[in-house]
């Protein structure tokens, strides 16, 4: 009886340490596609939106203002999730996606300093949730409050993206 | 017969050193070079925020290949730079005495940054861009010094360059100077406006934007011809972008967008800047508008050019394994911090 429980805990214990040591190089593959995606069609059209208004090249809308600065919100908590040993830029996963414009433009740094990059992250969200309900006091407040989250992105760009291609 | 060979090599080497010698004699400027000039102390503030002398000179926060500083005015060096010559150890330009720049007069400094001479005839390394520096004014060169001086004096002894041969012949750098360094101040176009003179002063001077954005032919000069075309990154893995008005650089930007990003540091697609542009973008945030503006209208006066270092492949991973094909120019040896 004893042995038969040992062995089922055995077999779960494997089964576990299998799954965890699975993370497949699709997996990883996935992981960048996925933060990429978070960047490039939700952040940068948000930013592109509320930079043009504080640019003066569109007219300000307090309510479109918000609401891309809310999308903006959205993301970091789950983006910091997405950074699986293995995809940084040329790393494992970037031996995978042939086409370079897909690559990982993750620096290595990220690893060395995770708390400082999810730091920057959490940074994020707080910006981007004041430029959210400074919208709503109007442009002067909205172009401070967007100013200041443009320094959080810089901060990590500076540190953390390796910009392969413009 | 032999022997009348081995004098004639001997003959022969002793005339290669004396001609190599002579040639590598390092050209100072005289006292009498200076002009008369009152230090304007804002103007040498202005020329430090212009050079980005910081973003190499001030102390890294913890790494010493971290591109963070600790504190802007605290010029006590200790940054390593990896390149395909070897290591850099940036230099201690604080005012101490000892391990600084403390005891140098203003015609060391002006020899430094116009001759690339240190005080004592020593030839300094180009990796510290007097190829640009050498463009700015006395004027600008006196100011710069007075407010350097004025900066905190920190020991710190930053531990000698560690370059492979020949290049850890310092003697040698002599003759890469005689065809790089002619120590001759900026120019105004008379065809050009006076703004983009201006901007072309900034740019080509203190600014020494070309030092990154152009590519180096293969002892590490910048190929004039391919000036502003962007380069691959000497401390990364990525690309310097080509900043000339082409389809393949900065041609679909206007000036008030290169303006803007100076100002913000957003593109015109409100991407935001990143690497080692953005403390040199922080800086450029502190200039004047009108010099911003004069920058710009400076780049969109160049020569449209092709980008120097061509895009990789869509299908990049074919042309080797590593990052960047292991090519000396962009090569920055083993990659830190993975293993």
């Amino acid at each position: 009886m004893q042995k038969l429980l040992m062995m089922i805990v055995c077999a779960g214990v494997g089964v576990a340490i299998c799954t965890t040591a699975a993370i497949s190089a699709e997996d990883l593959v996935a992981a960048v596609k996925e933060r990429r995606d978070l960047m490039k069609k939700t952040v940068a059209p948000a930013a592109k939106l509320g930079g043009q208004m504080v640019k003066g090249v569109k007219p300000f809308d307090a309510a479109k203002a918000a609401k891309a600065m809310n999308e903006i919100n959205g993301v970091p908590d789950k983006y910091v999730t997405l950074f699986p040993k293995g995809t940084e830029h040329g790393g494992i996963a970037d031996s995978q996606i042939p086409d370079t414009d897909d690559q990982s433009e993750a620096k290595p740094e990220i690893w060395e300093n995770f708390d400082d990059f999810k730091a920057i992250a959490m940074k994020l969200k707080d910006a981007s949730a004041k430029a959210a309900s400074a919208a709503e006091q109007g442009k002067g407040t909205f172009t401070a409050a967007f100013k200041d989250m443009t320094k959080v992105c810089k901060e990590c760009h500076e540190s953390y993206r390796e910009k392969l291609e413009h | 017969m032999n022997r009348a060979w081995w004098w004639a090599l001997l003959a022969l080497a002793i005339a290669g050193s004396i001609v190599f010698y002579l040639l590598t004699i390092p050209k100072t400027l005289p006292a009498s070079a200076l002009p008369a000039h009152k230090p304007d102390l804002a103007n040498g503030e202005y020329m430090f925020i212009a050079g980005s002398c910081a973003e190499c000179h001030a102390v890294p926060v913890d790494k010493c290949k971290s591109t963070r500083v600790r504190d802007k005015h605290v010029l006590a060096g200790g940054r390593c730079i990896k390149t395909p010559y070897g290591i850099f150890n940036v230099p201690n330009i604080s005012p101490d005495k000892e391990t600084g720049i403390g005891k140098w007069t203003t015609l060391d400094f002006i020899n430094a940054m116009k001759r690339g001479i240190g005080p004592g005839g020593t030839h300094l390394y180009p990796a510290f861009p007097y190829t640009s520096y050498q463009r700015m004014t006395y004027e600008d060169l006196i100011d710069l010094k007075t407010y350097l001086d004025t900066l905190p004096a920190v020991k710190n002894e930053v531990p000698p360059h560690q370059l492979t041969f020949p290049y850890n012949v310092r003697r040698g750098v002599g003759l890469w100077q005689l065809l790089y360094v002619d120590g001759k101040t900026f120019k105004p176009d008379p065809k050009a406006s006076e703004e983009v003179n201006r901007g072309a002063y900034l740019a080509k001077g203190p600014g020494h934007c070309a030092e990154c954005h152009s590519p180096r032919n293969f002892i590490g000069g910048v190929i004039a011809s391919e000036a502003f075309a962007g380069a691959r990154n000497p401390e990364g893995k990525g690309r310097i972008p080509n900043i000339t008005p082409s389809h393949d650089g900065i041609g679909d930007w206007t000036a008030d967008d290169i303006a803007y990003f100076f100002e913000t540091g957003n593109t015109p697609e409100f991407d935001v800047v990143g690497g080692l542009m953005a403390p040199v973008q922080d800086n450029l945030a502190k200039l004047k508008p009108a010099d911003r503006a004069a920058l710009a209208a400076f780049l969109k006066s160049l020569p449209p050019r092709p980008d120097a270092v061509p895009k990789k492949n869509k299908s990049g991973r074919d042309n080797g394994h590593d990052d960047d094909g292991g090519d000396a120019e962009g090569d920055t040896g083993q990659p830190d911090g993975t293993e």
